[in-house]
């Protein structure tokens, strides 16, 4: 079937809503990677095998993660007008409980995390579940997501991503229909440019404005691409994205490629994510069944498609012309900008290419489901939207955050994140990824948004934060951090490639206490050029965790060295 | 793929406060090359796309009263761009940037005397040595060699092999190339001299690049080996001239004696040849 009007959207809606709200009580499985790597499949298989055996009138599905990985594997069940209950922390010896409960209409109280009443999957649908469970918590009363808004995390772990009808329930491709059959290209990217959407993959550039400058580049073959590279140590939200949600991002990169002009579009994803690649391939060939990829969707003319290159574990192949270069085949090494991407000769093949992040794509169906007014409303100013963290390390709660920029690191790390894991002391965080900063405890009322971390030091980054306790050795993780960029370095340029390697010497030196204060000087020296006169972000990056540990905990250097 | 601008309408460039005369787009590099201002470079080559990956060639670029670095490799000459060559702030970064010179190759006499002359005698970094590097403890990684081989010899037999601080320039597998013509164009462009080449009897032998050997032309006449048998016989698929089967045939020196010896007897009326 190929959907062109509202009303085959409509048709497909309902089908996919008989299957995320079946007449009969259905169990749902998280399983994005995180689940799956806590046993979340041998739970699956267990279910489905008493399922077998005894044929109760349940349906079974996989859903996606909605974030709390601490608490994983995580199970959905939904009894029909009943509220969606998650239970957590499943493991394969409870399945028989499970489905014994779920036969008569109830469930495990003592498993339950929390009740979902009723859900607002943000583009135009409100899913009402049902009354009851009461003795069950609220989902808004459990402090691990009392503080979290949820607009990119908006279907995730509540719909089966292999399923695209599911999508298409909760108001999936409606935006993309709004967007192609009845707005200018002109109009679209004004409502990204008034949303105030910035880049989410690190640099912050307003996406709006790369859509203006792409569609106004000369050139009649232009390419949208989609970086889903993700290399950062401890960053993983890119993933759940695509493994939870993967027609959302889809779904923006229609929007985008119609705005800009673009009839090529490429996911380059890292080949270490063999099941969000998956996903993605199921969701395209989906996609291209109903006429939402191809030619002439919705019957406008208009032509699109998507194809799918993996990268080869090069943590520099996610810098813009690197992974241009890499998609050309060519070494992923990157090269001086201009040209940008943007620019005639510079993008993939020569031709103009807009790249976003995968969390921007994933913005763009709420910006023109919901309008721009509404998008910018949400975070700070100049700071729009939500974020999504992965909150890892030394912290209680571990997991998957989305919040609104402009969120104080004290809410993130303590009020959703209980602090430290053990009762340990919070000693800092490290935002951005392999390249942000060090940021102390007592800076934690810095409001996470772009221009404020800079403040401090550090970078959005793509999203990670590590929480440090108080057993965390600054020096070292400053070491740790410098191993990761020396070792990642594509070796093009001297200040990276050289000066890296001998930060980490310094630090190694400082570590098996032979170091001087003059060691320390010269380390301040080396980094300051590295950040001035590398050619590209990851040199430019790189040392912030030296600078930031010598600016914020140098007493643990001076302990070390040597007058 | 980097378009090379046309060089466009002429335009003012200001140069640590005095005015020149450039083409728009044209590389800032360029132009301070002609006009002998000094800017230390190393990876730049004007026949090749912009690199910009040695970074001695930075200059503060001076906007709107702020100033920003650049390399000036990769700079395009625009009317009112204005730059500085010798700040402080680029002669602290370039200081550090030469004592790594000094400790990626401290072999060579060029990083030494470049460095010298902008003040920096030693490195508080540590020496690399390698025993027995092909290239001598020289190399700095400029990848001129490489862009050469492949931008324009379009032989891509060297690259580099490796990331990060272990990036190395070499042959496929360390295996003597096949693809390699022995032009030499390599040993050219190094700004180091870290290439060795050597023609030994019938063959050219790249020592660095190891040790592939690539046979030589012998000279009919006076029987001594000049050029890469196959580099000459594919210049020469492509060229339309009368010289075609001397220049086969003899190396340049005797080739000369025959165009003389030609012209001489032309002037007798004999046959003359001319390209
Ligand atoms: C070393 C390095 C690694 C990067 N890795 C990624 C990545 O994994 N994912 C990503 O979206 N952007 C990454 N970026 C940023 C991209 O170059 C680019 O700015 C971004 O994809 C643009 O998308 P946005 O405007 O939506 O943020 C990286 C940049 C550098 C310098
Ligand atoms: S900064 Fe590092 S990663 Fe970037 S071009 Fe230079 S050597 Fe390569
Ligand atoms: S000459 Fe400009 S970076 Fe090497």
């Amino acid at each position: 079937m190929r959907i062109v009007s509202a009303a085959d959207l409509e048709k497909v809606s309902r089908s996919g809503l008989r299957k995320i709200r079946p007449e009969k009580p259905r169990i749902a499985v998280g399983l994005a990677t995180c689940g799956i790597a806590v046993g979340g499949m041998r739970v699956y298989d267990r279910i489905r095998e008493i399922i077998g055996e005894q044929n109760p009138d349940i349906e079974l599905a996989r859903v996606g993660c909605i974030g709390y990985c601490r608490e994983e594997p995580l199970v959905n069940i939904t009894i029909p007008g009943k509220p969606l209950v998650i239970l957590h922390r499943v493991t394969p010896g409870d399945a028989e409980k499970i489905v014994r409960a779920v036969e008569k209409g109830e469930v495990p109280v003592e498993k339950a995390l929390c009740r979902i009443p009723s859900w607002d999957h943000i583009t135009g649908y409100t899913q009402e579940y049902g009354a009851g469970f009461d003795g069950i918590p609220r989902y808004g009363d459990v402090p691990f997501f009392s503080h979290q808004k949820k607009v990119i995390l908006r279907n995730s772990g509540l719909i089966n991503p292999e399923q695209i009808d599911e999508y298409i329930a909760i108001g999936g491709y409606a935006a993309a229909l709004k967007a192609l059959s009845g707005m200018a290209p002109e109009a679209i990217i004004g409502e990204v440019e008034k949303s105030g959407l910035r880049g989410r993959g690190g640099a912050g550039f307003p996406t709006g404005l790369k859509w203006r400058i792409a569609r106004n580049a000369e050139g009649d073959r232009k390419f949208v691409i989609c970086n889903a590279d993700e290399g950062d140590p401890g960053a993983y939200m890119n993933r759940n994205e695509m493994e939870s949600d993967p027609h959302m991002v889809l779904e923006g990169m229609l929007i985008g490629a119609y705005a800009i002009g673009a009839s090529e579009g490429l996911i380059y994803i890292r080949a270490e994510y063999p099941l969000a690649i998956r996903r993605l391939e199921t969701a395209i060939g989906q996609a291209r069944e109903y006429g939402l990829l191809g030619k002439d969707i919705f019957g406008t003319g208009f032509s699109f498609d998507i194809g799918i290159a993996t990268g080869a574990g090069a943590f520099v192949c996610g810098e813009s012309t690197a992974l241009v270069a890499s998609i050309e085949g060519r070494t992923g090494r990157p090269h001086p900008r201009p040209p940008r991407l943007t620019d005639p000769g510079g993008g993939l093949f020569g031709c103009p290419t807009d790249l976003n992040n995968v969390e921007s794509w994933c913005n763009i169906p709420v910006i023109i489901s919901k309008g721009s007014e509404w998008y910018a409303g949400i975070g700070a100013k100049g700071n729009s939207g939500t974020k999504v963290f992965s909150l890892v390390g030394k912290v209680d709660r571990v997991g998957l955050v989305e919040v609104p920029l402009g969120t104080s690191l004290n809410t993130i790390v303590f009020t959703i994140g209980n602090g430290g894991a053990g009762n340990k002391k919070v000693k800092a965080v490290q935002t951005g990824g392999p390249s942000g900063g060090c940021i102390p405890a007592r800076l934690f009322d810095t409001p996470v948004d772009y221009e404020s971390l800079n403040r401090v030091g550090s970078i959005m980054g793509s999203g990670g934060i590590v929480v440090m306790d108080e057993d965390t050795d600054m020096v070292d993780i400053a070491r740790y951090f410098i191993n990761f960029a020396a070792s990642e370095s594509c070796g093009k340029c001297v200040p990276c490639r050289e000066g890296l390697k001998h930060t980490l010497l310094i630090l190694n030196k400082i570590l098996a206490k032979k170091a001087t204060k003059r060691d320390l000087e010269i380390l301040t020296d080396l980094t300051e050029t590295i950040v001035a006169t590398s050619l590209c972000g990851l040199g430019q990056t790189a040392p912030n965790p030296v600078l930031t540990t010598l600016a914020y905990f140098r007493d643990e250097y001076d302990a070390l060295v040597n007058p | 793929m980097i378009q090379q601008k046309i060089p466009g309408k002429p335009v003012t460039v200001t140069i640590n406060g005095k005015k020149y005369r450039a083409n728009e787009g044209e590389i800032l590099l360029s132009v301070a090359i002609r006009e002998k201002i000094e800017i230390p470079h190393l990876c730049f080559e004007a026949s090749l796309d912009p690199y910009g990956a040695c970074r001695l060639c930075m200059v503060e670029v001076v906007r709107k009263g702020k100033r920003e670095m650049a390399t000036s490799c990769t700079l395009r000459a625009a009317d009112g761009l204005e730059v500085l060559t010798d700040t402080p702030e680029i002669e602290k970064h370039r200081s550090i940037l030469f004592e790594l010179y000094l400790a990626e190759a401290p072999k060579s006499d060029v990083i030494r005397d470049m460095a010298a002359h902008y003040g920096v005698t030693r490195t508080r970094f540590l020496k690399r040595i390698e025993q027995g590097d092909p290239l001598g403890n020289k190399c700095v990684l400029c990848g001129l060699c490489v862009r050469a081989c492949s931008e324009i010899m379009g032989a891509g037999a060297i690259n580099f092999i490796n990331r990060g601080p272990y990036t190395v320039v070499n042959t496929p597998y360390y295996a003597p190339s096949r693809d390699c013509f022995g032009c030499g164009a390599c040993v050219r462009v190094c700004p180091t001299n870290a290439i060795e080449m050597e023609d030994v009897g019938a063959d050219r032998v790249m020592k660095s690049w190891s040790d592939t050997r690539v046979p030589l032309s012998q000279c009919e006449c006076c029987g001594r080996y000049y050029a890469p048998r196959e580099l000459s016989a594919s210049v020469l698929a492509r060229l339309d001239t009368p010289l075609k089967e001397e220049i086969a045939r003899l190396c340049p020196e005797c080739r000369g004696k025959q165009l003389a010896q030609n012209e001489i007897l032309a002037g007798r009326g004999g046959r003359a040849t001319h390209g």
